[in-house]
């Protein structure tokens, strides 16, 4: 019977998405600055909607507009830089604190999911680091629920199977 | 092997018929069963991985907070504009008649989700009309388009607007007959007119809202489809703003539901320790108010509460006065409480695998199990993955083993709550002790991801077992992920409450020290009614509560939930009054109404000394009719603040502090230091430290120079 203010639900939004959300505006920008400009961009766009309504399904709306501004972002440094594709690149890149836990297990997983392609890189990423639901990760990328299921299942027989290559073992969590 | 069931299955993404049949395969499948735990391993990997760090940077998120605090309060002046006369409102749609031919030209450069457009409308930033239709549920946006195709057929053959919010503008246009939902959607559609010229006309309240009329069939599926807004132009509404001075003249009756939430008080401390502004959103006034507790006398008598009243004036504003209702439950002995039956339902998913979540939730679960007595049983529950029963309905004689599964616990897999939450309430229903306390405690990072279930199925399902008499509270662990509005909906729907646990010292404090408050209910369902006595009192002001004011009808109304009061628990309720005789600043200015008699005092002493009369209304925990207790408060002079009790003095520091915190305009002209000295005049026997500590908050919202501060 507890209604929250649409302030609330949008403090309480970026106190639980802003790093999710900013980890994966960065995936899509490859720069930590403007992954930060995607996410206050996000957010002002929430400000300016109905909250309350939206709040049922605000995870899914709040990736999806992200990706629609992180997108944007990189569709001008490509525009206006010339070198732009370089900086999309660099993402792909093991970043510097993953190199410095490259000898962890981590951070060798890390660098197997930076290999994936970008939209399977994009569902692991929801998934693991954000909690989407299929539903919600369909919502926001605008592909089908089944759609995900298989690209996700593709995810991660790749990462299994690199795995095994580099661990005889079996996996061990 | 490629099967994507496998993966879906190890997420907890399938249905309960697919996984069934997934199921039968598995036992029959040697390499699947292999597939399948490999997955799993590299599921529960995945979600081991440090989780991100990166933040925005303070001041662009604090500049960030204000900046949508003011979209919010620009959009809400912008509906107030909205509240026109259907004639001025067909007036604008005739102003807004051009306004297609220009629009899609604008949205052709923005990228269209088809089947998402409430956001990709939200895409194009400068139309403000996108407001429009994100407001929309997706089915109703489906909706949206159909019609939108019979407007265009109508009102706009020329070019075919590819995009729904051109609908809200359009609109109007096909609705000439049936008033209420061409009203309804006027407001919408006035809110781009707002932005494009100026209305000045009459605040016509809200009759539109609430007749639906149903008219030709494209203007009925209009009104659907704009229908899920409909609330948020109301209700959400009247709870967004601090309460104002009301006339008691005009307005006598002030009700609302008790809160027994804490949340916000120590989600704000941890802003507050980490250096950081809390945003105005997070502090709930009456949430810090009763995060503390207040000396009330217990009950006499057989009641399950006592209602303590008291009056002084207000340390912050010179000539008003501050009205305190404290009631305090009947404090329940372990031999008077009856057996508790607790089911834990512990989220084990990878995110809860941090120190501040699952190793803390351990230990406070331990505090807990270590005050159980051998009739109580403890079940524990667990969900992530999969779900599980880790440790069958066990007495609380066998401390060992409980604490021995409690710590075995460890964190990995995806989070699925469902699953989980049924088979909690299963143990709980079987093991039910009647004339006990039968409760499932969800404890949870939030992340109560609620799966293949749609969330309306869970809450009838927490509805349901409510009804059966098993109660849900939730314990939210971890910074950054909390207070999901799932997690404080379910604990409202079944009957219990939400608290969050930052450190070892407040899972103390919530699962022993207050062990009886947050468990074991006494009452529920209490709604508090104040009618004041415009003979002794000009307006009055709430502090805080704004999201539990109640219409004055829901009092009486045994349908309407309510908050619940546990055992040994005190809730305080501040009221700022103005009195009688004194100018209301701010008030707005209304003529004074010509038919109104003046006070007629419900029983008939107008003339009385009584300031006002707090009605209480309440259900006993098993009960389903309410009960109603009153208590006048007669009150020749209002007495000087430095004479008031312990308690009270202390309770009008902490609403000085939230106040001040949300540079309310109430909040006076209290510094910083004037609100310590007077919570260090009263801090009282303070077991638990709690209000000491209090002292060091002020000292770091000092620190941190609010902005309140310069003014």
């Amino acid at each position: 019977m507890k209604r929250m203010t649409p302030e609330q639900i949008i403090t309480e939004a970026l106190d639980r998405y802003e790093r999710p959300l900013i980890s994966y505006a960065r995936e899509i920008t490859g720069d930590l600055e403007s992954a930060r400009d995607a996410v206050q961009e996000t957010f002002l766009r929430l400000s300016r909607q109905d909250v309350a309504a939206l709040e049922p399904r605000l995870r899914a709306w709040l990736f999806l507009v992200c990706r629609n501004c992180a997108l944007d972002h990189r569709r001008k440094v490509v525009r206006f830089t010339d070198d732009g594709i370089d900086d999309r690149q660099a993402s792909e890149d093991p970043s510097p604190d993953a190199s410095a836990m490259a000898a962890e297990e981590g951070g060798r997983l890390r660098q197997m999911v930076a290999r994936l392609p970008e939209q399977q890189r994009e569902l692991v990423k929801l998934k693991f680091e954000a909690g989407l639901s299929y539903k919600e990760m369909g919502d926001a990328l605008k592909i089908s629920v089944s759609h995900v299921g298989v690209e996700l299942h593709t995810a991660l027989q790749t990462l299994r199977r690199e795995w095994r290559r580099e661990n005889p073992e079996p996996v061990t969590p | 092997m490629n099967d994507p069931r496998i993966t879906s299955y190890a997420l907890g993404e399938l249905t309960s018929r697919a996984r069934e049949e997934f199921e039968r395969d598995l036992a029959a499948s040697d390499d699947l069963q292999h597939e399948l735990h490999e997955t799993l391993n590299l599921a529960k990997s995945l979600g081991h991985l440090p989780m991100p760090t990166d933040q925005l940077e303070t001041e662009q998120r604090t500049h960030l907070l204000r900046q949508c605090a003011d979209n919010q309060a620009a959009t809400r002046r912008r509906n107030k504009v909205v509240r026109l006369w259907l004639p001025l409102s067909l007036a604008a749609a005739a102003c807004l008649l051009l306004l297609p031919m220009v629009l899609p030209t604008q949205n052709s450069t923005s990228p269209e989700a088809p089947d998402f457009e409430g956001a990709s409308a939200a895409a194009d930033e400068k139309s403000d009309a996108s407001a429009l239709v994100a407001a929309v549920g997706q089915e109703a946006a489906k909706e949206t388009r159909a019609s939108a195709g019979l407007v265009v057929a109508t009102a706009a053959p020329a070019e075919a607007p590819p995009v729904s919010e051109t609908l809200a503008l359009n609109a109007p246009l096909v609705v000439s007959a049936p008033a209420a939902p061409a009203l309804r959607r006027a407001e919408r559609s006035s809110e781009v007119a707002g932005s494009i010229s100026t209305f000045t006309g009459g605040w016509g309240k809200g009759s539109a809202s609430g007749g639906v009329a149903r008219g030709r069939m494209e203007s009925d599926s209009l009104a659907r489809s704009v229908a899920p807004s409909d609330d948020f132009n109301t209700e959400a509404y009247n709870a967004i703003r601090e309460n104002t001075f009301l006339a008691a003249q005009e307005n006598p009756l002030s009700t609302f539901s008790i809160d027994v939430d804490t949340a916000s008080y120590s989600n704000v401390r941890r802003f507050l320790r980490d250096g950081q502004m809390p945003p105005a959103g997070a502090i709930r006034t009456e949430e810090f108010i009763n995060y503390f507790t207040y000396n009330y006398p217990q009950p006499v008598g057989a009641g399950p509460f006592s209602v303590n009243l008291e009056v002084s004036q207000s340390p912050w504003a010179s000539g008003r006065g501050l009205v305190r209702i404290g009631i305090k439950g009947r404090d329940l002995p372990p031999t008077e409480r009856g057996p508790a039956n607790l089911v834990f339902l512990v989220d084990v998913s990878g995110s809860m695998n941090s120190p501040d979540k699952l190793p803390l939730l351990q230990r406070s679960l331990r505090g807990l199990v270590e005050n159980l007595s051998a009739e109580d049983t403890v079940a524990i529950a667990v969900y992530a993955g999969s779900s599980g029963l880790v440790l069958p309905p066990t007495p609380g004689s066998k401390k060992s083993e409980i604490i021995a599964a409690l710590d075995n616990l460890s964190a990995g897999g995806s989070t699925h709550g469902s699953e989980g939450i049924k088979l909690a309430y299963e143990t709980a229903r079987q093991n039910f002790r009647r004339g006990g306390l039968n409760r499932v405690i969800l404890c949870t990072d939030g992340d109560f991801n609620v799966g293949v279930t749609d969330q309306s199925e869970l809450t009838k399902l927490i509805e349901r077992e409510r009804a059966s008499g098993v109660f849900l509270s939730v314990l939210g662990f971890g910074t950054g992920n909390l207070k999901d509005a799932t997690m404080e909906l379910l604990a409202d729907k079944g009957n219990g409450n939400y608290a969050y646990i930052d450190t070892p010292a407040e899972g103390r404090k919530v699962l022993v020290e207050q062990m009886g408050a947050t468990l074991f209910t006494i009452a529920k369902d209490v709604k508090i009614q104040v009618e004041f006595n415009p003979a002794r009192v000009a307006a009055y002001r709430l502090i805080g509560y704004e999201n539990r004011i109640l219409a004055k009808e829901d009092f009486n109304d045994d349908k309407k939930d309510a908050g619940e009061i546990g055992a040994g628990h005190t809730v305080t309720a501040l009221y700022e009054i103005i009195p009688a005789g004194q100018p209301v600043p701010g008030a707005p200015s209304v003529d004074a109404l010509k038919y109104q008699t003046p006070a007629p005092v419900t029983d008939g002493r107008p003339g009385s000394g009584d300031l006002l009369t707090v009605k209480l209304r309440y259900k006993a925990s098993d009960g389903d009719t309410s009960k109603l207790l009153e208590v006048p408060l007669a009150a020749e002079n209002i007495p000087p603040f430095a004479s008031a009790s312990e308690d009270f003095r202390f309770a009008a520091a902490v609403a000085a502090f939230g106040l001040k915190l949300r540079q309310s305009p109430e909040a006076g002209n209290l510094s910083w230091d004037d609100i310590q000295k007077i919570a260090r005049g009263a801090l009282g026997a303070d077991p638990g430290s709690h209000r000491a500590e209090f002292l060091t908050l002020i000292e770091q919202a000092k620190s941190l120079g609010l902005p309140a501060e310069d003014q």
